[in-house]
């Protein structure tokens, strides 16, 4: 009982800091910020999409850690999946619901086209809306179809969260060769003065590191979660 | 009009998250999961952010239901580990044998699947509890006998002697299951 008094108190004030916070909303919303972007954002980023060019640019840190986080999850299911059993010869006899062919034959059939789509989202990510994570989300489907396609299908998923660490240290890497060009970290290593295609070079270079972190982390995860107990 | 839309929508995303506590059948759920993500990246799209449309199309329709397929299905999968290997259960294009009609009997009376392997080696113990075998077929050759193995903590074991009471060559043994630690 006094457990139950003690949550409701709780919630009620958690309901309370929550109402406090949203009264002082209006003097926190203004569009400063909005037409700061709106006037210097492709100028100074080389991004058409402000979103790719604000992800990618102006607040590259808080990117860093979100790429950070896919990796701690990846990390985690795979250390709660691990066991000491030796497998290799495990041979399972009915390790697979029959997959209709109706829908293996219409994933052959799509498969292709969403990995296409996957790579255009990443590759124009900074002319289009989409970006690393959307498009890596994407490539991650098209390939997590393919299961479907083949169930024994193997994948060593060691390797592909050792490839994961390894472009994560790349694009922190890429984010810090500005402190030489530049004299800041975390932002587009060409000057400012530089023309913005040469700058959507370093976005697409971007993209295209974290579309691969992002879709091989999902990729980890789902087989992670395939072969638990395999 | 397509403010309408938009509450429509909107009204809609509530009734399908109320569906997704209340509802029974796991399928379903993931279908109403996938149409949830779906109706949310339409209301993204409507308030002019296609960044988060397309992330919520294809994390929230595409892979999040994916996974649950695979955990749901795994949950209802009956794994046997036969050590036997004598023609109990004979392998081969169709299975056969005895123990696999009496095993295929019983998965289907729970609507279960079945999932039959050989040659894991480990003690049962961590066979139970790590890779969640549910049951180990073995061969008592002195006094030709087949002996089932499974954890006592499992409701379907007593269920199983049930089932296999009346034949004289087989016997189910419960042991303490080591418990799975996740």
């Amino acid at each position: 009982m006094i457990r139950r008094i003690t949550l409701v108190l709780m919630l009620v004030i958690i309901f309370g800091v929550f109402v406090l916070s949203m009264i002082d909303l209006q003097s926190l919303y203004n569009t400063s910020g909005k037409d700061y972007f709106f006037a210097n954002g492709v100028f100074e980023t080389g991004s058409l999409n402000l979103v790719t060019g604000i992800y990618l640019d102006y607040r590259l840190f808080d990117s860093l850690f979100e790429a950070g986080i896919l990796i701690v999850a990846v990390s985690g299911v795979m250390w709660i999946s691990q066991h000491e059993i030796e497998e290799k010869n495990a041979t399972f006899m009915f390790d697979k619901q029959k997959t209709p062919n109706l829908f293996v034959t219409f994933s052959r059939l799509v498969y292709p086209l969403m990995l296409g789509f996957g790579i255009y989202v990443i590759v124009n990510g900074h002319v289009s809306p989409g970006g690393g994570f959307q498009g890596g989300a994407i490539v991650a489907t098209a390939i997590l179809i393919l299961y479907y396609i083949d169930i024994n299908k193997t994948t060593d998923v060691a390797k592909i969260l050792t490839i994961e660490k390894i472009l994560f240290i790349l694009i922190v890497l890429i984010g810090s060769v500005g402190l030489i060009t530049r004299g800041e970290v975390f932002t587009n290593f060409f000057t400012l003065s530089t023309s913005t295609n040469l700058k959507s070079i370093y976005l697409i270079a971007l993209n295209i590191l974290i579309g691969t972190k992002v879709a091989l982390g999902m990729v980890a995860i789902f087989t992670a979660f395939l072969k638990e107990g395999r | 009009m397509s403010e309408y839309i938009s509450y429509g929508l909107q009204v809609l995303l509530i009734v399908i998250a109320i569906a997704i506590v209340f509802h029974k059948r796991n399928f379903t759920i993931i279908i109403l999961i996938a149409t949830f993500g779906l109706i949310a990246a339409i209301l993204y799209l409507m308030n002019k952010a296609p960044d988060v449309a397309i992330a919520e199309v294809a994390i929230g329709s595409a892979i999040i239901p994916l996974i649950y397929v695979v955990s749901i299905s795994r949950q209802r999968e009956f794994i046997v580990l036969d050590r036997a290997q004598d023609g109990f259960i004979t392998y081969g294009e169709t299975f056969s044998g005895e123990g696999y009609e009496i095993l295929d009997q019983f998965v289907k009376s729970y609507d279960l699947s079945l999932n039959l392997c050989v040659d894991i080696r480990g003690s049962e113990q961590d066979l139970t509890s790590q890779l969640n075998v549910d049951l180990i077929i073995t061969k008592d050759t002195t006094r030709n006998l087949y002996i089932l193995k499974g954890k006592s903590s499992s409701v379907l074991m007593s269920k199983l002697r049930q089932m296999v009471k009346d034949k004289p060559n087989i016997r189910v043994e419960v042991f303490k299951g080591g418990e799975s630690n996740d």
